[in-house]
């Protein structure tokens, strides 16, 4: 049996119920592929064999997610196994606890075969500055993944696992997912709990799956949605269900922000994305241009402000005594943030920064309401570039934010959005298309991409590794 | 030169919830092992988050109801960042902007003493230096702590005194706290400065580590001399900049130098991102209301309508179980009579230290108070007393001990006679000076052992020596 590793959730799902082959066919499938392949792309931080291979053995396949291989992002706590967030402070650390999302996965059945790369504590978009080092894009080993969660999407991409969760703050589930060619699901800020995922900016942190179609994206939703009692953030609503697949999109209204397309936007990513409008309106979409959307470069300065704030107090638990290591652990990028953070929240300059970046996040959600009553969902391009190259990040302070800005302003708003690949730019380099709805719209979100993912093929392709 | 002290307290309650603040844990720390009452929250382990305590913020509004405040229909907890290595998170969630209760007040002898607030927020663990090195005990971690803030409007340190007593006093009738202040559930840092001449002010001193009620009153005492004395050398007046933290030393009975330049502190708030914004509505703040007993000023108005004395009513509205086994004795009888009589009582022979205020019989009060002409009024202190001890009915003790007094005249008149034959001296005094009766009554009393109703002993004496 050759290349389970390349299946898809469901496809996997299907194998091992008919017993084309059993749940350590698959694990040791995709830890081969990883052996083969990790080396180059360092899609890992910890590769968990054994363990994986041990529970392969015993897995009850009649579970949602039987015995089906899952990468982790190295932000979410998993007990007993390392969890870095790829920093060198916590290079021993080994969590105590699993958390909320971990256990619902692991009671569906899945099987964690390891901890995925990203920008270390999260702060990133390029898995570049990871103190375990870059993640490769397996589209082409000499460009980035994006980020942060660029290694449970490049681990997606390289066919070495058949599931992935990430977590988004501002882009970090949906960047990545486009640079590398896969289906990226953030939901509603709340939706999935965030108990036990190492706080970034807990305003608005929301972990979600990375997978390679909509559907197993949207079957991991169901998982690891619904209410936590130890998350006060967390939405009030028994689990998220995937709803009825549409037929077409008639009677559907779908905006298109002209402000997402910049002068910096590549004009490969414009066609790509207007292509893409051509195929949602043969499906039956009405599209309409919205050209009094906000400028996102509004959300880049609020994102900013609001995240390096919430950065500085989030770290500083890692305080020396109880890590192991003291804050010089702490990379540069990290540091940087602590000390905007730490300036921003200062007695008289919070009200000129932190404030006023509070009352702007206002108006973008304010923004975003109108707009939501002229229209059912907004798409737009992910990123304005496709996968930079690797290095590009280094001395960008504002590297991330840039690569963001067009993910930003939902991020701030806590709306729920997908990213699913739309085209190939010159270079072979995908492209991503997102889709946006309103809160609690993963329904609309999942319709429309699911029905753009049916008609066309852009999801099928995979890199030559 | 004239001296006023000014003086503001900060007060620290854990409230006696069964879970922390912010965690399931239990919030019991007082001798239990280090670190067992933990998990991730409390230890502030990375991904854990806070989900608040419903019973500890709604004991937060009670308490502030209780103190006269104004309540927040809106409010939210923000974060105080600062680092200490038993704080667990680098930062304490706590309130600053919109706090639970704001702008109550205290009547200390009817002197309003305002309260600008009374927030939630939460314990840090604590640090035990053994030997040279420091552990880490995060029992304590995120107990709830209620602190409420006085505005500087006390002026002694009697008066200080006063108002903590009675806010322990309250916290204790509405059954949030032990306040205890030698176990540390009831923390006090007054803050201290004088003004001179009506016009000179002496810099602020916030003064911590105060463990006792004394302790509070000699520190500020320290604290006012040593201010008056600084300025008569120093001449410096108070600044924005120049506020300090003392220490209270109790061996040494005077306050130390800890930390200068308070006022730069800063610890950065911003609003909890993990916690969202919390309500009460009016009707839930009034169906909290409804859970507030009534609190001794109201218990010693309406003890004072019965007749009793200032002191008898604050003596028995002292804590919330003695005022409601007195008001359930005197619901047997209204009458002023057997209210002065109960209160006599317990706050006599009763007024005993560990008092078990279950063992106490309300009917006994009644039926000593129903047969007082023929007890003496020590019979009926003993009897009260040993009722209570023995739990059994006062009248049949007082009839194995043969203390029901004898009026039956011609039992007493043999007495009398006898007093009279044997103490002819003391029947001249008498002769010469009426109020010499006291005397012979005595001696009655003696020979009849007690059991002679005094009255009419002297009735009867006074008769025969006719």
């Amino acid at each position: 049996m050759t290349d389970l590793n390349k299946l898809t959730l469901k496809e996997a799902r299907e194998g091992l119920k008919t017993k084309k082959f059993t749940p350590v066919d698959l694990v040791q499938s995709c830890l081969d592929r990883i052996k083969l392949l990790d080396v180059k792309l360092n899609s890992f931080v910890t590769v968990i064999s054994e363990e994986a291979l041990k529970q392969a053995k015993t897995v009850d396949i009649n579970l949602p997610l039987g015995g089906i291989p899952l990468a982790v992002k190295d932000n979410y706590l998993t007990k007993d196994i390392l969890t870095t967030a790829s920093s060198k402070l916590l290079d021993n650390y080994i969590a105590q606890y699993d958390a909320t999302t971990i256990k619902k996965l692991k009671n569906a059945g899945a099987i964690i075969i390891g901890k995925t790369n990203l920008d270390a504590w999260a702060h990133g978009s390029s898995t570049e500055t990871s103190d375990y080092g870059p993640t490769l894009n397996p589209w082409n080993l000499n460009h980035l993944p994006g980020g942060s969660s660029g290694g449970s999407a490049a681990a997606i991409a390289a066919d070495e696992t058949i599931i992935s969760v990430g977590s988004e703050t501002a882009g970090s589930i949906r960047q990545p997912a486009a640079w590398c060619g896969v289906v990226g699901f953030k939901p509603t800020y709340g939706r999935v709990s965030r108990y036990g995922i190492i706080a970034m900016k807990s305003s608005t942190d929301s972990p979600g799956p990375i997978c390679k179609t909509v559907d197993d994206a949207a079957t991991l939703l169901e998982i690891m949605s619904g209410h936590d009692p130890r998350d006060a953030t967390s939405i009030n609503e028994d689990t998220w269900k995937k709803p009825e697949i549409r037929q077409n999109l008639n009677g559907l209204k779908i905006g298109l922000p002209l402000s997402y397309f910049s002068p910096q936007t590549q004009p490969e990513v414009k066609e790509a994305i207007l292509k893409a409008v051509d195929i949602l309106k043969k499906l039956g979409a009405q599209i309409l241009e919205l050209p009094d959307v906000l400028d996102p470069k509004y959300s880049i300065a609020v994102y900013t402000i609001l995240q390096r704030s919430e950065v500085s107090s989030n770290l500083a638990r890692f305080d020396g005594i109880r890590y192991g290591h003291d804050r010089s652990y702490f990379g540069t990028e990290a540091k940087r943030r602590i000390m905007l953070g730490t300036y921003s929240l200062s007695a008289g300059y919070y009200d000129a920064y932190y404030l006023k970046a509070q009352k702007v996040r206002t108006l973008i959600c304010q923004d975003f309401d109108k707009q939501f009553q002229k229209v059912d969902a907004i798409i737009g391009p992910v990123s304005p570039t496709t996968a930079l190259k690797v290095g590009a990040s280094e001395g960008q302070a504002m590297f991330g934010e840039l690569q963001d800005m067009l993910v930003e302003p939902s991020s701030i708003a806590g709306l729920p959005g997908i990213s699913i690949p739309c085209a190939f730019d010159k270079t072979g380099l995908p492209i991503g298309l997102q889709i946006m709805a309103p809160q609690k719209r993963e329904d609309l979100v999942y319709q429309i991409a699911k029905l753009f993912e049916d008609n066309t093929d852009y999801h099928l392709q995979r890199p030559n590794l | 030169m004239k001296i006023t002290p000014i003086i503001g307290i900060e007060v620290h309650v854990e409230l006696k919830t069964k879970s922390k603040m912010f965690c399931g844990c239990s919030a019991d720390h007082f001798h239990v092992e280090a670190n067992i009452h933990t998990c991730p929250v409390c230890l502030g382990l990375p991904g854990a988050l806070p989900v608040p305590n419903k019973v500890a913020c709604q004991w937060c509004v009670k308490l502030g109801l209780s103190l006269g405040c104004s309540i927040n229909e809106e409010s939210f907890f923000e974060r105080k960042n600062y680092f200490y290595p038993d704080l667990a998170k680098g930062y304490q969630i706590t309130q600053l902007q919109k706090p639970f209760a704001i702008n109550g007040r205290l009547n200390i002898d009817g002197h309003n003493i305002r309260i600008n607030r009374a927030h939630m927020e939460e314990d840090t663990g604590k640090s035990v230096h053994v030997d040279g090195s420091t552990l880490l005990d995060f029992n304590r971690s995120g107990v709830p702590l209620v602190e409420i803030v006085s505005e500087p409007d006390l002026i002694s340190a009697e008066e200080a005194k006063k108002y903590l007593n009675k806010l322990q006093q309250i916290i204790r009738y509405i059954g949030i706290s032990d306040a205890d202040i030698e176990k540390g559930s009831m923390r006090c840092e007054p803050t201290v400065n004088v003004c001179i001449d009506d016009q000179f002010y002496t810099p602020l001193a916030e003064i911590k580590n105060v463990a006792s009620l004394t302790g509070v009153m000699n520190a500020i005492n320290y604290e006012i001399k040593r201010q008056v004395d600084e300025y008569q050398s120093n001449k410096i007046t108070k600044n924005s900049t120049n506020k300090t933290t003392r220490g209270w030393d109790a061996d040494k009975n005077q306050t130390f130098l800890q930390r200068e330049k308070e006022g730069s502190a800063d610890y950065r708030y911003f609003p909890e991102p993990d916690i969202p914004p919390i309500t009460f509505t009016k009707e839930q703040i009034e169906e909290i209301r409804q859970t507030i007993p009534k609190l001794p000023d109201e218990k010693i108005a309406e003890y004072k309508l019965l007749g009793l004395s200032d002191y008898d009513a604050s003596q028995l509205a002292d804590t919330k179980e003695f005022a409601e086994i007195f008001e359930k004795i005197i619901s047997l009888d209204q009458s002023p009579e057997f209210a002065k009589f109960s209160a006599n009582l317990l706050i006599g022979p009763l007024k005993i230290i560990e008092i078990d205020i279950n063992k106490i019989n309300p009917d006994h009060f009644k039926e000593l108070f129903d047969k007082k002409s023929e007890l003496s009024s020590t019979a009926i202190k003993q009897l009260i007393l040993d009722s209570y001890q023995s739990g059994q009915d006062p009248l049949v003790l007082a009839k194995e001990q043969n203390l029901f007094q004898v009026s039956d005249t011609g039992a007493l008149e043999a007495f009398a006679k006898e007093v009279i034959e044997a103490n002819p001296k003391a029947v001249e005094d008498y002769r010469k000076n009426p109020l010499a009766i006291g005397f012979l009554v005595g001696q009655l009393m003696k020979i009849s052992k007690g059991s002679a109703n005094p009255q009419t002993g002297k009735e009867i004496l006074e008769k025969l020596l006719k």
